[in-house]
């Protein structure tokens, strides 16, 4: 018996197939503690005066090993069902408690197919008791879990030949809910990154074909037609450069330049660079810098890109002789920089306020006031909450205006950046 | 007479390159920024064919479709549908009886203008416009 389980803690450690640092660790710390207690038994036995005696020390290394297996089984995540030579359960652990009509407790010898809800692994594992290949098998199943259908990863396999009394059958059980739910993600994702490039890249081919059928019908008309093409060009470019560094800075691996920023020297430059926008759509751009030392340690590029894109939102989202006023405080008592760009423009309905941060979104009924790349302000958040440890947010009240603010700490914290 | 063609996008560069292309090709055009106004429009003053685009604020393309056809004055007119959605369009949304074809983005101005000259040879042009609501 003893043989037999320490064989099935091995099967069992080989067959899981994704195993943490963590679990390895403990599973380290258990064998190492198991193999003291046994070896201080095996010397018991040894110097044991009768057989009485050496019984009940084999019993306690049999019961030893038992619950170190059953503590191992107990912190993995995947379901675990053994299921013996005689078709009963030898051993279910926590997380296959969804899968059964009684605890895992309980289970423990029970006819597996009294126990086991869902028909269709009973019925798996039942096949499986009659042979397996000598590598397994793998098959992917959807499962009812608490009544509740699930997809999971089952993995069989078997410990002990065919013919031997110790036969019996391991099966594991991965839930691959959270792999669905991020192919999801990744597929919705590529089919909105692939509808936000169309549009451009329409506008772009379908004036190219007009200029070469001739369908502009004078020198200013083919102009119009050049401005266009040039203008989704534009959009198309800054459509694949948000792309490129939201993907990058989600997948850790953007680089950035920490120095000490003047804030007041970029908001100076942002404004500056804005101003001549401004000015064609008749709006007044104010600072409201605080005199104070409005230092921190970040990217400046970065921290300028933001500070534009806001700028260029409340210019676009502001009707003619509306006022955008760009304020940036300290505020000493939490040691973080404050920055806000606030405009008198159409403002945004409180249930999508936080939405506007998110990939892709466009406030639906301000699409044809001015295009834009549904990108902009994700790459805002993520330049200043994961590159820079801040946070960014909206006020915003409808038809009034709105605030965007962005907040930075001043002493240096280390973000999560990549070489 | 003159075939009448509304065309419906929020983007105002497809917007303008179509109705250019289709008065180019001798259509009469008439444009529409979102689903709910270009179907006040053909209630008003049904066209003999309808292109919209899908993704529009207010009424999108399917549900501009599915109005036209519940709709008794509009409910003959021939759609065509243009998406940049390619093939994420479920099934049922081009089984609206009124979609007559499909374009994905990006598409050619010069194949919509032939797709309209095609679909149109077999209809009749409608009546001069009207004043009053249907």
């Amino acid at each position: 018996m003893t043989t037999f389980i320490t064989i099935l803690i091995f099967a069992i450690t080989g067959i899981v197939a994704v195993a943490s640092l963590t679990l390895a660790r403990y599973w380290f710390v258990q064998l190492r503690n198991a193999t003291t207690e046994i070896e201080k038994a095996i010397h018991d036995v040894d110097t044991a005066q009768n057989e009485g005696e050496t019984a009940r020390i084999h019993g306690c290394i049999d019961r030893t090993r038992r619950r170190q297996a059953e503590a191992v089984f107990d912190v993995l995540r995947d379901a675990v069902i053994v299921v013996d030579a005689h078709g009963e359960i030898l051993h279910a652990n926590a997380a296959a408690s969804g899968l059964l009509s009684v605890t895992p407790e309980e289970a423990a010898g029970k006819v597996m197919t009294d126990v086991v809800n869902d028909h269709q692994l009973a019925s798996t594992i039942s096949a499986a008791r009659n042979g397996l290949p000598t590598e397994g098998r793998l098959c992917e199943q959807e499962l009812f879990f608490n009544s509740e259908p699930v997809s999971y990863e089952v993995h069989l396999q078997s410990v002990g030949g065919h013919e031997e009394p110790m036969h019996a059958v391991v099966t594991v059980l991965r839930d691959l809910s959270r792999e669905r739910e991020v192919a999801r993600l990744k597929s919705d994702f590529v089919s909105k990154a692939s509808h936000e490039l169309r549009t451009p890249l329409s506008s772009i081919s379908a004036y190219i074909e007009m200029l070469v059928d001739g369908d502009a019908e004078d020198e200013d008309a083919r102009q119009e037609f050049y401005k266009v093409i040039s203008t989704e060009t534009d959009r198309l470019r800054r459509l694949i450069d948000n792309l490129l560094n939201i993907s990058r800075i989600e997948a850790g691996l953007m680089h950035i330049e920490r120095e000490q920023v003047q804030i007041g020297e970029l908001v100076e430059r942002a404004v500056q660079s804005m101003m001549h926008q401004a000015k064609e759509n008749n709006l007044d751009i104010h600072t409201k810098l605080a005199q104070v030392d409005l230092t921190i340690t970040g990217d400046s590029d970065m921290l300028y890109q933001v500070i534009v894109n806001l700028l260029s939102n409340a210019i676009k989202y502001t009707p003619q002789g509306g006022r955008i006023t760009v304020a940036a405080d300290a505020d000493h008592l939490t040691r973080s920089l404050h920055l806000s760009v606030a405009d008198t423009g159409l403002g945004i309905a409180p249930d999508e306020t936080e939405k506007v941060f998110d990939k892709f979104y466009r406030v639906e009924n301000y699409r044809r006031i001015a295009n834009g790349t549904g990108l902009g302000l994700n790459l805002c958040r993520h330049i200043v909450e994961t590159l820079h440890n801040g946070q960014i947010g909206l006020d915003s009240t409808l038809g009034m205006g709105s605030r965007f603010w962005f907040t930075i700490p001043m002493q240096e914290r280390t973000g999560r950046v990549a070489a | 007479m003159t075939h009448r063609i509304l065309v419906v996008d929020d983007e105002t560069h497809i917007l303008q390159v179509l109705s250019l292309k289709l008065r180019n090709s001798g259509f009469e055009v008439s444009t529409a920024v979102d689903g709910e106004d270009a179907l006040r429009q053909a209630l008003d003053n049904p066209p003999d064919l309808i292109i919209t685009d899908i993704q529009m604020p207010y009424m999108n393309g399917i549900e501009l479709c599915s109005a036209l056809v519940e709709n008794k004055a509009t409910t003959h007119i021939p759609v065509v549908v243009i998406t940049a959605r390619g093939h994420t369009l479920a099934q049922s949304d081009t089984d609206i009886a009124n979609v007559r074809d499909v374009i994905s983005k990006p598409f050619s101005p010069r194949g919509v203008a032939e797709l309209a000259t095609s679909i149109l040879s077999e209809i009749p042009a409608q009546n001069a416009p009207r004043s009053e609501a249907a």
